[in-house]
């Protein structure tokens, strides 16, 4: 989202969208693509536990279950190349093997692999990021490999289409072979004119065969010309050919490449002697064989490649000595550091700082050369610094032949007779910078001929650029459109590897200088296997994609789309939902659990990955380092939470006590009683609801160890792996504990994008980098019209996520109920057949789903076998059944042969039924009547080795699904009006913000409070923990209430009965009044049960025998009356009758009440005493400010356990007295405060009630219990009766609210579809056999059968979720269920 | 059973799934490749409290080795 403008209800967003490079519509998920792609990188789901593929779909069970490809920015390597040759495809590629591949991906920019693998300077290495770790990868000479492993020539040719139209390319060095190449692959009649006897220009005559051997060249020259390039040698410009000649013999388009083959003169005198050769014209010699041996002193003039070249050549020739001049020093030397090594190795003497003055003769015969010594100035315009003469140093040297080597330029004289081709001042060719087209119409011009002398790959650039360009032109088409690089970045690249070992770079191996000296055989000998594969490995695969196209080629759904370029779109919106989430806290900033350095300290969501059965084991559980399964696990709480040393995160994450106990116990589940776990903590957060008891059961159950303590350094044992944990017992004592394991359960945080997101809204964030909200309105940000859920809003774990999502959703929707239905579109349906009675006609379909299918099962086969089956009157198979003209082509088949049941054997029915079951509907068919037969999913898929085993499971699950398919009878749906009314019972908060919200929406409400007045619990309370005041909110609630035309409230009033099902509900409402009782009858189409919950009322601690001993909000109102007035101390009592074995839960909001008032009671009286004898203290979320406060304050905490609890006892004169056990003393206290408060536990009251008239249930503990603690926490089993609010657990204000919200969602979205569509497999009861026996009533976990008036069971269709479970039940056989009745599952028994 | 006839008993399974749970976890299985014998029939129940005793009374009828009920 990159931003917003706009307001509430109008808002315009833009946001960026990146490309996926795979089109979902076409993808089936088969995963062919990622295969073959040669791309590892670690696996950001599995935390980098192991590695995915560059085309990937994040996890398993991912949705959408399509494949997805990661693009960075273009790999530095690639970008870097002046050809864009796909050096990262390449290497990729190398590292596993796969040369041929390889070989063809340098093909389609590159036609000369061999060739510029030997003789490329590579700017792509210097570019490579390995460089940063140890040394770049060896690109070049791994493209050189490739070259020698694979024949060019075995290569198939490309398929050309051959067109007229004929070319002419003039010279064949690199740009010319290059161009004719491209060319030629486009069906043009390409003819390259060379000057010389030999094709390859200065690839053939300029460089030395020791560097590279004519064969290599020769060979991919052949493989050009088998494209039909023809090459006419000795045809030189201007003598044998011309352009207008070319022109007049139909040559539609010209390449001048001719290269620069001129050398530039010294200068100085006597460069007219004999013995003088200038530098290319003798490497030209040598080549074509003209020069094959040598004598005496020959010195070099120059410092760059050809030099070097000359030099080396002249020693091979026999030379005596060879000196090469250079007139700066070594660092300016232009020559390749390599080949300036080579030469030295070589023997050939270098002497820098020396320019020649005058070649000194004997009767026109060399003799030597006067010189003069240089010294370095100021920098010229190249930023060398300029040689400058040293006055009287001049000196001579003797010499036999010298090569002045100083430059090149292409031959002037040639080009200047060509009319209307315009020259540089430097002699070359001016052409287009990105067409490369001349001033002359259809001539176009590259390589040194436009550039000066530079680098061959510069050269096959310049062919390939203007290969399109004649393309283009002999199209008529455009020649510059879309050709400029520019807005391509070079910043996000994949992270280099913290632990990535670095490696020395390979050396070539190479021929002995002895060896060397006798001939002109190659030098450099290549890298053998095994070093390029160990190089290719070096690859960090910067861009993640190499782009090597494999997956296209292995996609048989032709999904890849590696065009696709990311865009920005707008939305309209009238609300925004921020859910970014968070990010763990990166232990890494902690030295002392030394999470970087030992393998087997594991974060806690690593942990997770490290025992899913999907994850990086596999679900076995072992430890990293070895692989071994651990006997010790360590859980260390509060890794980034409560913690202001290491990091700013004081608040407290409030999902790492659960996370770690329940991974303890899943840890213990997997290794049975060979496995020691234990826990350290602090407090032990158990606050959720049926938290406590896992938490107990983990304890006394599985022995999970939890001790209290921090842990202050973990260092390894030596040789084991082993981690020793030294930390500080509760009685003080240092201890030491040996594991094997250690996971480090971490905090979390916002993430800085995140940050970033919020600014760029301008919602605010508060000082925990948390969204700012307040208690009233939970899920509203600072900025009106957005709102935001999950832990973004505060620490939280999913339960309170899902909650929020619900209320965020309530409230988004409020702004947006106006606009409800008014984008929907209705699909028009044909009349469905009639196919009662008629002959049973199946058609079946088997699915190769590309090779994911036919790649193990005989598909053929298969489809045979299916036509040999009873009823079956079409087979066929088909590529991808679920493909668009697959689908089009059932519905063909089923009208035109009458097809009236339809079974497609391909994946699961759980993924592909629906689109299946669209099409019978389309084509007039019975959804009903269509069966899957699963071959993909368990069959070929995990029987991939024993495909004839594979084949014949296909042919049985496809028999038992014929067989079912001919007993399926067509099923009708029921639709169901949902009245468009809702009841709230309870009207304290929760049930007036439920009622607010359903109202305001446009649903009418009958709001139902036992008691007189609207506020339950609220009244009494003053403020939240954040310190707003709740009595105004409470009130202009109340006001709200009352004055919302849509709400009728109902005080005094009880729910009698209930009848009916969702979407018809009839309730009767008893009212007392002072009219007496009266009774009412609400008809309604959702409820929602907010009837809150109450302080349990304490036996214990004198409660009810002292006026001094209070509970809860007793203590606002002593303190408003003045009575605790000139008090000194104060003890307050947690966990009275929570955690307890009668109440065994934690009632979560008495820590936060408790620390509160203790603040406040500090603040009013700093000297006074207060105490808080706690067993844990709960100060989840952000809460945990006010105990870092209240210790602050000199709050004095004291904790106790369950067996040594504090007790109360009142002196003869009436004083209060305490005795408790001081936990680090070890040692018993005598407290005498002046008053007690007792935080009693919150329970419900009369809950029994309501549970049986909804027909819904309760916990072990009394409250409502939710359809599902995670999934559907607001929601009953049974349908259309919504939670929230104390009654389905103890929780503080702003998630009641919060709760409130979402159930008003759930239930809106329930009365907004207006009619609601019931499946058509259903239970069905025959009267006939039915027999009262009242089984099903009882069994039935949604309420679906009931007696009727006849006194025999019946279904409601509406409340039937078609599980079976009656019909499995019933005693008389009355029962079946639709679409899984006995007779169909019996035949398919049948068929096993 | 000879050793030769254990190793080429090929036992008949039927397994009886719950399609919430137990069949979406065979599917995982073939997303995840995990690769297992060739020997199971699986027949997908809506909820394995559509079980009927009958129902494994009859697949021991047809000469199932082992029944696999899974919800």
């Amino acid at each position: 989202m990159e931003s917003i403008s706009g307001e509430v209800g109008r808002f315009q967003v833009t946001v960026k969208k990146e490309p996926r490079y795979i089109d979902l519509q076409r993808c089936t998920g088969c995963g062919d693509c990622a295969e073959v792609c040669p791309v590892s990188v670690p696996s950001e789901f599995d935390l980098s536990l192991s590695d995915r593929k560059a085309t990937y779909k994040p996890y398993a069970q991912a949705i959408p279950g399509g494949y997805a490809i990661q693009k960075l920015d273009r790999s530095p390597c690639t970008y870097t190349c002046p050809n864009q040759v796909n050096a990262h495809g390449y290497v990729a590629l190398v590292h596993q093997g796969r040369y041929r591949e390889a070989m063809e991906l340098i093909m389609d920019t590159l036609p000369l692999p061999g060739v510029l693998g030997r003789i490329c300077p590579h700017p792509c290495e210097s570019a490579c990021r390995r460089g940063k770790v140890d040394a770049p990868v060896s690109i070049c000479a791994l493209k050189r490999f490739v070259a020698d492993q694979v024949d060019v020539e075995d290569l198939p040719p490309p398929v050309i289409a051959p067109r007229q139209e004929k070319v002419a390319v003039i010279g064949s060095g690199p740009a010319g072979l290059t161009a004719a190449y491209f060319l030629a692959k486009e069906g043009y009649q390409v003819t390259i004119f060379e000057a010389l006897p030999v094709a390859g220009g200065m690839l053939r005559v300029g460089i030395p065969d020791y560097r590279l051997p004519p064969k290599v060249l020769e060979k991919e020259i052949r493989a050009i010309t088998r494209l039909g390039v023809e090459i006419r040698l000795n045809k030189t410009l201007g003598q044998n050919i011309t352009i207008d000649g070319l022109s007049s013999q139909d040559y539609k388009a010209i390449y001048l490449s001719i290269g620069a083959h001129n050398s530039l003169k010294l200068g100085i005198s006597g460069e007219e002697a004999n013995g003088v050769i200038p530098g290319v014209d003798f490497l030209r010699r040598v080549n074509l064989g003209e020069l094959t041996q040598l004598e005496g002193r020959v010195v070099i003039v120059g410092g760059g490649d050809v030099a070097i070249d000359a030099a080396r050549s002249a020693l091979r020739l026999g030379a005596e000595k060879v000196a090469i001049l250079y007139r700066r020093t070594r660092a300016e030397m232009p020559a390749r550091e390599e080949e300036v090594e080579d030469a030295l190795e070589e023997g050939i003497e270098i002497q820098f700082l020396i320019a020649p003055t005058q070649i000194l003769t004997d009767q026109d015969e060399l003799s030597g050369i006067q010189c003069l010594r240089m010294e370095l100035g100021e920098p010229d315009a190249s930023g060398r610094r300029r040689p400058v003469p040293v006055h009287g140093s001049d000196f001579i040297i003797k010499a036999d032949m010298v090569i002045p080597a100083i430059g090149q330029q292409p031959d002037g004289s040639t080009l200047a007779e060509i009319a209307g081709v315009e020259l540089t001042r430097r002699n070359t060719i001016r052409v287009d910078s990105v067409t490369y087209e001349t001033s002359k119409a259809g001539v176009f011009a590259g390589g040194d001929a436009v550039s000066g002398p530079w680098i061959a790959i510069e050269a096959v650039a310049a062919g390939k650029e203007a290969a399109v360009s004649i393309s283009r032109y002999l199209e008529g088409k455009d020649l510059h459109l879309n050709r400029e690089r520019d807005g391509i970045t070079q910043e996000h690249f994949s992270p280099i590897p913290e632990k990535v070992q670095p490696t020395a770079r390979a050396t070539m191996p190479r021929l002995a200088v002895d060896h060397r000296l006798r001939s002109f055989a190659e030098v450099d000998l290549g890298f053998t296997e095994e070093q390029v594969r160990a190089e290719a490995e070096k690859c960090l695969n910067c861009m993640v994609c190499s782009e090597c196209m494999q997956c296209v080629k292995a996609c048989k759904a032709e999904a890849v789309n590696h065009d696709l370029l990311a865009g920005t779109f707008s939305l309209e919106v009238g609300s925004v939902i921020l859910a970014p989430g968070f990010e763990n806290f990166d232990p890494a900033q902690y030295d002392t659990y030394a999470y970087s350095e030992l393998e087997n300290v594991v974060t806690s969501l690593e942990f997770e990955r490290m025992f899913s059965a999907s994850g990086p084991f596999r679900g076995h559980l072992v430890r990293p380092s070895d692989h071994e399964e651990p006997k010790r696990i360590a859980w260390l709480q509060c890794v980034g939470s409560r913690d202001i040393n290491h990091c700013d995160n004081s608040y407290c994450s409030g999902v790492c006590c659960m996370h770690a106990i329940k991974q303890a116990v899943i840890a213990k589940e997997h290794a049975k009683d060979r496995l020691d776990t234990a826990i350290f903590f602090m407090d032990m957060r158990t606050h959720g609801k049926d938290f406590e008891r896992y938490y107990e059961r983990a304890r006394e159950e599985y022995s999970v160890r939890f001790i209290r303590s921090r842990v202050h350094t973990v260092y390894p044992e030596r040789e084991t792996g082993d981690l020793i944990l030294a930390y500080v017992d509760e009685a003080g004592e240092n201890r030491e504990e040996t594991f094997d394991l250690v996971v480090l359960s971490v905090g979390m945080q916002t993430p800085r994008s995140v940050l970033d997101l919020a600014q760029r809204l301008g919602v605010d964030v508060d000082a925990d980098s948390f969204c700012a909200t307040n208690s009233f309105q939970p899920v509203a940000t600072s900025k009106a019209g957005i709102y935001v859920c999950g832990v973004f809003q505060s620490p939280k774990d999913i339960p309170q996520s899902v909650v929020e999502a619900g209320a965020a959703a309530a409230a988004a929707g409020d702004i947006l109920a106006p606009a409800r239905n008014t984008l929907t579109i209705t699909q028009e349906l044909p009349q469905e057949i009639n196919v009662r009675g008629e002959v049973v006609r199946i058609g079946v379909f088997v699915c190769h789903c590309g090779i994911n299918i036919a790649g193990v099962v005989d598909v053929e086969a298969v489809r045979d076998y299916a036509g040999t089956l009873p009823y079956v009157v079409h087979v066929e198979d088909s590529l991808y059944t679920c493909s668009q003209d697959a689908q089009e082509r059932m519905l063909r088949v089923i009208r035109e042969q009458n097809v009236n049941r339809v079974v497609v054997a391909a994946c699961s029915p759980r993924t592909h039924e629906p689109l299946f079951q669209d099409t019978l509907v389309s084509s007039g068919l019975n959804k009903y009547l269509f069966e899957m037969a699963n071959i993909r999913n368990h069959d070929s898929w995990v029987h991939s080795g024993t495909p004839p085993a594979a084949t014949e499971k296909a042919k049985d699950l496809l028999r038992i699904a014929v067989t079912k398919v001919a007993l399926l009878e067509p099923l009708q749906e029921t639709t169901v009006e949902i009245r468009q009314s809702a009841l709230v019972v309870g009207g304290g908060v929760a049930g007036m913000v439920a009622a607010l919200q359903l109202a305001g929406q446009g649903y009418p409400v009958t709001l139902v409070e036992a008691t007189a007045q609207l506020g339950g619990h609220a009244r009494s309370i003053r403020t939240t923990w954040l310190g707003e005041n709740v009595g105004e909110y409470l009130s202009d609630l109340v006001a709200r209430v009352r004055n919302h035309s849509a709400i009728k409230v109902r005080l005094n009033s009880h729910l009698e009965e209930v009848k009916g099902f969702v979407g018809n509900f009839q309730s009767k409402v008893r009212m007392s009044g002072e009219n007496g009782t009266t009774y009412s009858t609400v008809n309604h189409g959702v409820a929602v049960v907010a009837t809150g919950g109450q302080p349990a009322i304490p036996e214990e601690y004198l409660y009810g025998l002292h006026p001094r001993i209070f509970l809860w909000h007793e203590l606002d109102d002593a303190v408003e009356a003045g009575k605790l007035e000139c008090t000194n101390s104060a003890v307050f009592i947690q966990c009275v009758g929570s955690r307890e074995p009668q109440r065994p839960y934690c009632s979560k909001i008495c820590c936060t009440f408790s620390l509160q008032r203790a603040i406040d009671l500090k603040e009013t009286n700093p000297e006074m005493d207060v105490y808080i004898l706690y067993r844990d203290v709960r100060t989840y979320g952000q809460r945990e400010e006010l105990y870092r406060r209240a210790r602050a304050a000199g709050v004095i905490f004291i904790r106790y356990s369950l067996t040594d609890k504090p007790v109360i006892h009142t002196s003869d004169q009436g004083q209060l007295q305490v005795h408790v056990k001081d936990h680090i003393l070890q040692r018993p206290l005598l407290l005498t405060p002046e008053f007690i408060v007792l935080a009693s536990a919150i329970e419900t009251r009369g809950a029994e009630v309501l549970a049986q008239l909804f027909k819904v249930s309760l916990s072990e503990d009394g409250f409502f219990a939710e359809a599902h603690a995670k999934l559907r926490p607001v929601e009953f089993a049974t349908d259309g009766v919504f939670l929230c609010g104390l009654a389905h657990y103890p929780k503080p204000l702003e998630e009641c609210i919060a709760q409130a919200q979402a159930a008003a969602s759930r239930a809106i979205s329930l009365l907004a579809q207006e009619t609601l569509q019931v499946s058509g497999q259903v239970a069905e009861i025959s009267s006939m056999k039915c027999s009262a026996c009242g089984v099903c009533v009882t069994v039935c976990p949604f309420g679906a059968p009931s007696f009727n008036e006849r006194g025999l069971s019946e279904i409601n269709r509406a409340l039937c979720k078609g599980c079976g479970i009656c019909a499995a039940s019933c005693r008389s056989g009355a029962i079946d269920l639709k679409g899984f009745e006995d007779k169909q599952i019996f035949a398919m028994i049948e068929e096993i | 059973m000879t050793e030769n006839e254990k190793h080429n008993w090929k036992p008949k399974i039927v397994a009886f799934l719950c399609n919430w749970c137990s069949y979406g976890a065979a599917d995982l299985a073939g997303v995840s490749r995990l690769q297992y014998p060739p020997y199971i029939r699986p027949i997908r129940v809506p909820c394995t409290g559509r079980m009927d005793p009958k129902f494994i009374l009859a697949a021991f009828r047809q000469g199932a080795d082992g029944i696999w009920v899974s919800g």
